[in-house]
């Protein structure tokens, strides 16, 4: 346990150490703080250009924002998470397995009792640990300026949401989180360790859900995603592909979760998928073998 | 328990082909200051590594107090304090931060007061927020030892200690070397290339030559098995023909 909690409480602090993590924790808490402002902007300009069409006379139509939810203002946060927190994420972890082999401080940790799952779970903790605490904090203030937008406090049930896309995002966010401290351990160089898991991350994000819905590419930009299956071929691909689109499976639990009315049904098979995802991370990263991370590097 | 802190038999490391550590069979006893020497590439890093179960023997085996570097691995870490060769620690975190680490992964609960008289012992108050990056190499040295010997451990492995050390660094850590095994009965293994330090710091020594022990005895012993040589430097280059080459 000792072990565990050094680890753990010596990556928080090294990460607070850290100028790289204070920009790239900033970007993020920032981004995602704002993402409400932004929905807020969006609903403004668009009501005022509806007002000035219906006092033209253009359209009977409703104004499309009237009745929007609450969580409406914190939709921009999902792409956040999924382009900017993904990155944050891995080079986080890269940069706890590689701070190691880069201080050449691992012979003498592996001189030390110290088992290797012990070591690498407290790390991982440590990770976790600050990841929850970024995304604590964006949340907060995303709760506080959507609060301020519709000018009443949120009520329980939205307030559970958002903590559910929190819990959603961070589960995610701790996948990448142990894709980069594997490609922390195993690399010959830190330039590799960064580039191997920015192509997964991609292919994660870009590539597997293109496969499944070639048809609207653009679909891959929006919060939203819509699976399109053109029969056959493609149905068999998204079939494939979706459960392992993991991004998507993130941004079709959060717009359910941030009452999305164009994405219907229950989030709970994407949230299964995205714990199953972290669950294996997390397996192949406490098991590396103690060799391994005695590996020198090449720069 | 068995008299000797370190003990192997048919000790072997091999990369591939290459073999780094051939067949090394040697008794060190409790409270000694065991040097051993050797060309570069002679394999003493390599041995250092074995007996600090950094690496896995690929034939023979080692005790350290009587337990098995193989098979009870963490049992030999937890009495084992270990320095490389260049050590090197945390840059952006203090003093105390980088040895509260190293004590809790040692086992130490409150390492807090443990650091303070380890501090004391080397001389060493009054840097404990400094940052790590701002320490001089000879500083760094001090820290390598600290952390060490937080846990009090019974057998202490140097691998190169003065490489790099400016001789007040060198005579600093002569001194601390003394007082460790003097003081508190600490075991001390030591590689090294500077054979007037063997002189003045070992009690005994071994000789490696491309992974093969060539001499193993006490340097009184060593120094009179061989009248007809001046000093330990003769002594070596007669049984280490690939260093007087």
């Amino acid at each position: 346990m000792n072990v565990f909690l050094a680890s753990a409480g010596h990556e928080m602090l090294s990460v607070r150490r850290a100028r790289i993590s204070h920009l790239l924790l900033a970007v993020f808490v920032g981004m995602v703080s704002v993402s409400s402002i932004i929905g807020w902007i969006t609903n403004a300009t668009v009501t005022s250009v509806y007002e000035q069409i219906l006092a033209a006379g253009l359209t009977t139509a409703p104004n499309p924002f009237t009745s929007v939810p609450a969580l409406y203002y914190a939709r921009n946060a999902v792409i956040y998470v999924v382009l900017i927190g993904s990155l944050m994420a891995i080079v986080l972890g890269v940069q706890a397995t590689i701070r190691d082999r880069k201080a050449g401080t691992t012979s003498l940790i592996l001189s030390r009792p110290v088992g290797t799952i012990a070591r690498l779970a407290g790390q991982l903790a440590g990770l976790g640990a600050v990841i929850a605490a970024v995304l604590a904090v964006s949340m907060a203030i995303s709760w506080a300026a959507i609060s301020i937008i519709v000018g009443e406090a949120l009520g329980p049930d939205p307030t559970i949401r958002l903590i559910g896309f929190v819990g959603c995002a961070w589960t995610l966010l701790m996948v990448f989180a142990s894709v980069g401290m594997l490609a922390g351990i195993f690399s010959k160089r830190e330039s590799t360790a960064l580039l191997v898991p920015f192509v997964v991350w991609s292919g994660l994000a870009f590539v597997l859900p293109q496969l499944g819905t070639a048809a609207r590419p653009v679909a891959l930009l929006n919060p939203v995603p819509i699976t399109v299956a053109t029969g056959g071929y493609f149905d068999l691909v998204a079939a494939i592909t979706a459960p392992l689109a993991i991004t998507e499976q993130f941004k079709r639990a959060a717009s359910i979760l941030l009452q999305d009315v164009n994405v219907p049904g229950s989030p709970i098979g994407s949230i299964a998928i995205l714990i199953a995802f972290l669950l294996v991370a997390v397996t192949v990263v406490v098991f590396v073998p103690r060799q391994k991370l005695r590996g020198a590097l090449n720069d | 328990m068995t008299e000797a802190a370190i003990r192997t038999w048919g000790l072997s490391r091999s990369y591939g082909p290459r073999n780094a550590v051939t067949e090394l069979s040697l008794e060190v006893p409790r409270g000694e200051v065991f040097g051993l020497l050797g060309h570069n590439g002679a394999g003493k890093t390599t041995t250092v590594n074995l007996l600090t179960t950094l690496l896995e023997p690929t034939g023979g085996g080692a005790e350290i107090e009587g337990r098995s570097v193989s098979d009870d691995a963490a049992n030999v870490r937890r009495s084992i304090g270990y320095l490389p060769e260049n050590v090197q620690f945390y840059d952006s975190l203090t003093l105390m931060e980088n040895l509260r680490f190293f004590g809790r992964l040692s086992g130490i609960r409150k390492p807090d007061a443990r650091i303070a008289d380890v501090l004391r012992f080397l001389d060493f108050p009054g840097h404990e927020n400094q940052r790590l990056g701002t320490f001089s190499k000879g500083m760094r040295q001090r820290v390598g030892i600290a952390q060490a010997i937080l846990h009090e451990p019974s057998v202490l492995f140097l691998d190169e200690p003065t490489s790099g050390l400016d001789p007040e660094g060198v005579r600093m850590l002569r001194e601390t070397i003394i007082k460790l095994n003097g003081e508190f009965g600490i075991t001390v293994f030591m590689n090294t290339h500077l054979l007037s330090e063997v002189t003045r710091t070992c009690t005994s020594i071994g000789i490696l030559n491309h992974g093969r022990l060539v001499h193993h005895g006490s340097l009184a012993g060593t120094l009179a098995a061989f009248p007809e040589e001046q000093s330990l430097e003769e002594i070596y280059f007669q049984l280490d023909p690939a260093m007087a080459r």
